[in-house]
């Protein structure tokens, strides 16, 4: 079952993470427009600096969740990858809980400018007068994705180290080995890898 | 204190624990420590305000220009291209890897990326044309870390965010010493084939026809490069524009290679907003560190100790480098940059040394930076040199064949403190 929730889990976020580039995407077109009219047409169109802000400050927090999943949050393995299996499985977890606390926190405060805003009404000082609830309602949603799929991958790995399970712990929230770094990065894009095999599968 | 900070960060560092939780925690245990909770009191508000902070937006922007010429297809083209160009000198090909990786990296961010795809595309020529396997692997190793010294620069983004120094200075900046550390490189390369000929490996016929003929193919890079840093000088954009630009124009490049289709896209998004994710979550966490270091007056605790030292400026500066290229030999260097440029900084600023300046020590670090991506025991690059190695191979045979790369980075660093104008007279003549 916790297999499934971590698929789903994972589904989830690649469809966040989509969704963000598309966005982001779609503010660089935004923005090239309004340096492009502003140079050539003399038209400046106020906001694209500002949404292009609101699109980045969500998309960052959507991605989180995918990033994790993905064990692309930067740890040090100095000496981790020279430890012992089950002592890294142990460092895996307390790292899992420790970025659990810090990022309650976070949430926590996230929430807090949400729901200081909505009832403040409050807007932005800029000629848009954008009301802030509206981009931190966005922003906030990704932070609480990120929380839940971190309390899951937490419970996830402590179930793991109750059955001593180190592969598994390793799998979910251990820090990823230069081939995966490597495909991550590229995709297997123009790149072989010493295994022999192009990384989208084909020789 | 001081120390006890340090040590505890070291520590935590060490032992694995995400980077952005340990720089997250130490910020608030400090906060109520020390500033009666200063920071949290005001941590909705900073959390919410740099979280859509323009000059950060510039940053996915370009892991995604980045993530889009990857796919264009434009390597094993490039590469082709640069063999004509480069190849006639003493090293043969490896020159072409420098100076593919130098172009590539122009283009993209990512020191992993440039260094696995130019690669891939050089690594066969080994056995074929018979060099020398270490200098080579060295050679590319070396290569992908121009990545964060040539502009467009995400490292040197978040140095300028960290510091309050002009991105746009700072990438003016880094063209010299990124065009000055190739040719250290190449230099090097030179050198070790002068001494050991066989090294070099079988010549490759070029003529001045086929060099013209294969200029098409360096046409993309080139492009992008002149619309990015062009808008930049030329007045009409700001980084983050110049940023938005770039992904149109690399957009524009793939489609006229007939690769942009709709799994390209979801890959290049997956890939951005994943290296994104993963910069903001430890660059957040940094902000609020540094926030309270500079309440906290560490620096000046800092500054005392040095002075008690009694060390010269130049002294001082070359101690800030053997700390970093130890440091560099265990730590990854994003992590390394924010953990360290807080109290770094303001270090060398108080130094009071007008050549010293920000964009300067910018410059500096970053060239520190790209020696501790090949300086074992943990070098990023090494280990992607040796990730694409298919017929196998001890991992000290890049680790070797990087040294003469590190000399020359060293030599570099030399360079910049013995005559800090090197990075500092192109961005001056431009801005004052």
């Amino acid at each position: 079952m916790l297999a499934n929730i971590h698929a789903r889990l994972e589904q989830i976020s690649r469809l966040a993470v989509w969704i963000g580039g598309g966005a982001l995407m779609a503010a660089a077109l935004m923005v090239t427009i309004d340096v492009l009219f502003r140079k050539f047409v003399g038209i400046t169109m106020s906001g694209s600096d500002e949404y292009s802000g609101y699109v980045f400050s969500a998309t960052t927090t959507w991605a989180y969740s995918f990033c994790l999943l993905h064990r692309s949050n930067v740890r040090i393995d100095a000496l981790y990858s020279s430890l012992p299996k089950p002592v890294s499985a142990c460092l895996d977890v307390v790292g899992c809980i420790l970025l659990l606390y810090y990022m309650s926190i976070m949430t926590y405060y996230a929430g807090i400018a949400f729901f200081d805003s909505y009832e403040n009404n409050s807007v932005s000082i800029t000629t848009l007068a954008t009301p802030q609830w509206i981009p931190q309602l966005f922003w906030f949603v990704g932070l609480l994705l990120f929380l839940v799929t971190l309390i899951f991958v937490t419970l996830y790995t402590i179930v793991a180290l109750l059955q001593r399970n180190w592969e598994l712990i390793g799998k979910i929230a251990g820090v990823p080995s230069i081939a995966d770094v490597i495909e991550e990065e590229t995709h297997g894009q123009d790149v072989i890898l010493a295994t022999g095999e192009t990384l989208d599968g084909t020789k | 204190m001081v120390f006890g900070i340090l040590i505890g960060l070291l520590v935590l560092v060490l032992s694995a624990v995400p980077v952005a939780a340990v720089l997250g925690i130490l910020s608030f245990v400090l906060d109520e420590i020390a500033m009666d909770g200063r920071l949290t009191a005001a941590l909705a508000e900073i959390y919410w305000e740099k979280s859509k902070e323009f000059i950060l937006v510039a940053v996915p922007m370009f892991i995604l220009l980045g993530e889009i010429m990857l796919r264009a297809g434009i390597a094993r083209r490039m590469y082709g291209a640069v063999i004509q160009w480069l190849s006639w000198l003493p090293g043969g090909l490896m020159h072409a890897n420098i100076g593919s990786c130098a172009i590539f990296a122009a283009s993209s961010g990512s020191s992993v990326a440039t260094a696995a795809t130019v690669g891939t595309v050089a690594y066969p020529e080994i056995k074929q044309r018979k060099y020398n396997e270490r200098l080579f692997l060295g050679s590319l190793a070396a290569g992908g870390t121009l990545g964060i010294l040539v502009p467009p620069s995400i490292n040197l983004i978040i140095y300028g965010l960290l510091t309050d120094t002009s991105v746009p200075e700072l990438y003016l900046a880094g063209i010299l010493p990124g065009l000055s550390l190739s040719a250290l490189f190449m230099l090097s390369i030179i050198g070790a084939c002068l001494y050991r000929p066989s090294w070099g490996g079988t010549k490759i016929e070029t003529n001045w026809g086929d060099r013209i003929r294969s200029l098409p193919h360096l046409l993309p890079p080139i492009i992008l490069f002149i619309a990015v840093v062009g808008s930049i000088y030329g007045g009409i954009a700001t980084p983050t524009e110049a940023a938005s630009i770039g992904v149109m124009v690399a957009l524009i490049i793939a489609a006229s290679f007939r690769t942009l289709n709709f799994k390209m896209l979801r890959e290049a998004f997956e890939g951005t907003m994943r290296t994104n994710a993963m910069i903001m979550l430890i660059v957040f966490a940094a902000i609020f560190l540094n926030f309270v270091l500079g309440f906290m007056g560490i620096t000046q605790a800092m500054l005392e100790f040095i002075a008690a030292m009694g060390l010269t400026p130049v002294q001082t500066i070359y101690l800030i480098v053997v700390f970093y290229l130890l440091l560099g030999m265990f730590m990854e260097t994003l992590s390394m940059m924010l953990t360290t440029i807080p109290i770094v900084f303001p270090i060398v600023m108080k130094l009071g040394v007008p050549e010293f300046s920000d964009v300067w020590f910018g410059i500096l670090i970053t060239v520190l930076m790209e020696a501790a991506l090949i300086t074992p025991p943990i070098g990023v690059n090494l280990y992607v040199v040796q990730g694409i190695r298919t017929r196998g191979g001890k991992f000290n045979d890049v680790a070797i064949g990087a040294i003469p790369f590190v000399i020359a980075m060293l030599a570099m660093i030399v360079i910049l403190i013995s005559l800090p104008e090197l990075a500092t007279w192109l961005p001056n003549l431009v801005y004052h």
